[in-house]
């Protein structure tokens, strides 16, 4: 599949994750977030390149499961009793709001995974760089560094282990005096690197002005409408939720289901929003085609 | 008027008793490859950096810098630029990316985005790096970092390039590659170089100009063959590298030089030709090997992790009580993880190990800890306390050692023992090494495996260690090294091996091993090449066996 969501300007593709996540946790119904978590997933399962759903999906999995089973286990409050265990009341209505937390947690983790593939750090350097320089020169230090410590770590731990030296065996006392030296070596070390670091940054004339960014995006026409659509179904979509729509009361009287006319409209341009990345590849495609 | 002059300037670092730079005139035209060597703390760093203002050292500073007729201090905005790359490849890099990292200098400079992005192709051409574009820094080499710290230096068009010790870290070829890039910036661009160096086997040739360092002052400055003639009249002369030196030390028998110095292979070919060998009668080194196998590895395989490439591939080896073993091979060929599966540190995938015709299983295994003593790459890794004695005592409690005596005599002989109080990282690259090496002997290991020991040594720290060596070597001690240093393996080792691509591929007695490389081998081998003296590889050698005639 050609990846033209791939291609938008980080901009764009940075309001949709936003939004998504934004109307994630505002909208409270089962259908909504339902159609969300499919729509998400389906999003999810295209741009994964790297296998990565996969390597997630016992977390994902396991974290909605707690959620929908945590909840009705504390929660007893609801007039639908569906059963007594154990002296416990399980209510209708905590399996209903379990199960709508679980899918917008899920729905959320799920968004992240191709959000790691998108928003590559470069694309955020670009974003962020315009607005604070600064910030992006410290993201790209500790893009650097977290990697940079850890194989310094290893490295301190096997020239110590050919001293005889472990926290990986003898007695608990002497183990943890070792970890605290090591990470206390790890440290000076790395203060005293990052010496000649700063000098060769500051012998690139880091610090002497206004920086610009090598990352750059052009803002097209066709950025232009993706963000026009994404605004104007998003702003609708959070106007209609202030209204009450797309949010079930529970409690004290739980609503019906299904919904309204008003409702349903709202619901097609939720989804609408969801499936944005589906719009841009068939979009992409049907101009190949005329 | 010059481009650069120094005029009688002086630097003396806060709290420091003595100055680092006493009364130093230097003058530099426009275009001059210049070298910079003398031993460690001779002033050849402190030097580099007070040209450059931004990374100028704090302390008293006396003097006049005057770069291209302006005064250091007046030239604010309006400066030549001035491109610096730093010894170390590892801690110049920023960004995780090699795109990002050539980048940040022009991203400083705040050029528009269309510029940095013309000179970024431009010079990613030149480089030939296209495919290293979009790579994590860290994956790199330590060679093709360096070169990349070359490029993201060269981007920001300076007209004046310092380099501290570039090659210092790399391997031969890697090295060769650097000193290439930086002759035909100098030739095509008339870029000024100025380069501090120890090993002058290759530079020489290629400088315009040589300034000897001593104690912060200016000793000798002159071009490259004069210098090799006024040095190898004075205690220097370890500095003068292998072919002049073979040259100076034929020629001192008539006292007179008859043709200029020979510098490159190539001059000191034509030299050779023109004058009578008389051959003495051929001692080949014998084979020095006690035929007792002290380690042995079968069939070693490892890899870091799952999916990636095997580290050692197959791999035999083994060690015989009494070899000094030098292990040459490129970056990242599998020395430093060979060296760690030795001392139990890394556990292979499969294969066997043996210790005195034991098998050694599992890791930790205790006595094979204790009999190995293992210097790493980097000995400042080795340190875990705040000075050299909490250290040694440290190493005393550790293995249960009581005889305090022992150590101070120990450490006398190592001529450390003034430095016990300091804190390791205060050290000089030769005096860290030895306090290591101090707490590795205290011991008494039966092998001693050495990562890279003459990395940045100068020619005086480098025979001190090689002393060392061989006075082990004679008490019964077993040495496995690997080095870059072809010259020092030469001379000092009794069986090269060569690693490559997981394996050990050859291996050899010195004057077997050196005869069939190209690159891997030392100037004198090269310069013997194809003549009736080809299995000489090492000055001393050259100078027994040839005496010119008439």
């Amino acid at each position: 599949m050609s990846n033209r969501f791939d291609r938008l300007h980080p901009l764009v593709s940075f309001c949709y994750f936003a939004g998504s996540i934004t109307l994630l946790l505002a909208m409270l119904h089962p259908l909504f977030l339902g159609a969300a978590f499919v729509a998400v997933l389906a999003v999810t399962f295209i741009y994964d390149h790297g296998g990565n759903l996969r390597k997630w999906t016992v977390f994902i999995v396991i974290s909605g499961l707690f959620i929908a089973i945590l909840n009705p286990v504390f929660n007893e409050r609801g007039r639908h009793v569906l059963f007594v265990a154990y002296n416990h009341r399980f209510s209708l209505e905590a399996i209903l709001i379990g199960g709508m937390n679980a899918l917008s947690l899920m729905s959320i983790i799920a968004l992240f995974v191709t959000y790691n593939e998108v928003m590559t750090p470069n694309k955020l350097l670009f974003l962020f760089s315009k607005i604070f320089p600064q910030f992006a020169v410290l993201l790209m230090l500790t893009l650097r560094f977290i990697p940079l410590m850890r194989r310094r770590l290893e490295e301190i731990s096997a020239v110590q282990a050919s001293k005889g030296i472990y926290v990986t065996d003898g007695k608990l006392r002497d183990r943890v005096k070792n970890g605290m030296l090591y990470v206390q070596v790890l440290l000076t070390y790395s203060l005293e690197e990052a010496i000649q670091t700063a000098d060769s940054m500051k012998a690139r004339k880091y610090g002497t002005g206004r920086r610009t960014s090598y990352e750059y995006f052009i803002f097209t026409k066709t950025d232009l409408a993706a963000l026009f659509y994404l605004l104007i179904l998003f702003g609708t979509v959070l106007y209609g939720r202030i209204k009450g729509l797309g949010y079930l009361n529970v409690y004290p009287l739980m609503e019906p289901l299904s919904l309204s006319p008003q409702e349903g409209v709202t619901f097609v341009l939720f989804l609408l929003f969801f499936i944005f990345p589906f719009v841009v590849e068939v979009g992409g495609r049907i101009r190949w085609r005329l | 008027m010059a481009f650069i002059e120094l005029n009688h300037v002086s630097f003396t670092y806060p709290d420091a008793s003595d100055p680092a730079l006493k009364d130093v005139s230097l003058k530099v035209e426009r275009g001059e490859f210049v070298t910079l060597f003398g031993a460690s703390g001779s002033g050849k760093s402190t030097l580099l950096r007070l040209l450059k203002k931004e990374i100028q050292p704090h302390g008293e500073l006396t003097g006049k810098i005057t770069i291209n007729g302006l005064h250091q201090n007046e030239n604010d905005g309006n400066e030549e630029q001035i491109g610096f790359v730093f010894q170390d490849p590892e801690n110049q890099v920023v960004a995780d990316r090699v795109l990002h990292e050539l980048a940040f200098g022009l991203e400083n400079l705040a050029l528009p985005v269309g510029e940095m992005r013309s000179r970024i192709a431009e010079m990613v051409h030149y480089f030939g790096a296209e495919a290293l574009l979009n790579r994590r820094t860290e994956e790199l080499s330590g060679g093709k970092k360096q070169q990349m710290n070359l490029a993201s230096v060269l981007l920001m068009q300076p007209d004046l390039l310092l380099l501290d010790e570039p090659t210092s870290q790399l391997d031969p070829v890697s090295s060769r590659e650097l000193l290439d890039m930086l002759v035909r910036l100098n030739e095509e661009f008339g870029m000024t170089i100025i380069i501090a160096e120890h090993r002058l086997e290759e530079v020489s040739a290629l400088s315009d100009k040589m300034v000897l360092m001593d104690h912060g002052s200016v000793a000798m400055d002159a071009d490259a063959k004069s210098v090799m003639r006024q040095i190898w009249n004075s205690p220097k002369r370890l500095y003068v590298p292998s072919i002049p030196s073979l040259y100076l030390s034929s020629m001192n028998q008539d006292g007179e030089y008859t043709r200029d110095i020979p510098l490159t292979v190539k001059e000191g070919k034509k030299w050779f030709n023109q004058i009578c060998i008389q051959q003495n009668k051929e001692e080949s080194r014998v084979n020095h090997r006690s035929g007792k196998v002290l380690l042995q590895a079968e069939h070693l395989f490892l890899k870091y992790g799952k999916k990636s490439d095997w580290v050692i591939e197959n791999l035999n080896f083994s060690l015989e009580k009494g070899d000094i073993y030098a292990l040459l091979g490129g970056n990242g060929s599998g020395k430093s993880t060979l060296f760690k599966a030795i001392c139990g540190i890394v556990t292979p995938e499969s294969g066997r190990m043996y210790y005195k015709e034991n098998r050694v299983k599992g890791s930790k295994n205790k006595e094979l800890i204790q009999s190995i003593g293992y210097l790493p790459q980097n000995p400042k890794l080795f340190f875990l306390h705040d000075t050299v004695e909490k250290e040694i005592e440290a190493t005393m409690e550790r293995w249960s050692l009581h005889d305090r005596w022992e150590v101070e005599l120990l450490l006398e002989e190592l001529g450390i023992s003034h430095l016990v109080n300091r804190h390791p990282y205060d050290l000089s690259g030769g005096e860290l090494q030895k306090a290591a090496l101090a707490c590795l002997l205290l011991r008494k290991p039966e092998i001693l495996l050495l990562d890279e020991p003459t990395k940045g040594l100068d020619p005086v720290s480098k025979k001190n260690l090689a002393n060392l060596l061989l006075k082990l070597r004679t008490e019964g001690m077993t040495i496995l090294m690997s080095t870059h240093d072809l010259e020092f393996a030469a001379q000092y080792s009794t069986i090269c091996g060569m690693m490559f691509h997981g394996q050990i591929t050859s291996e050899d007695v010195p004057e077997r091993f050196f005869k069939g490389n190209f690159f891997y081998t030392t100037m004198i081998q090269r310069l013997f090449r194809g003549s009736s003296l080809h299995s000489i590889l090492t000055l001393e050698e050259a100078v027994r066996s040839c005496a010119p005639g008439e």
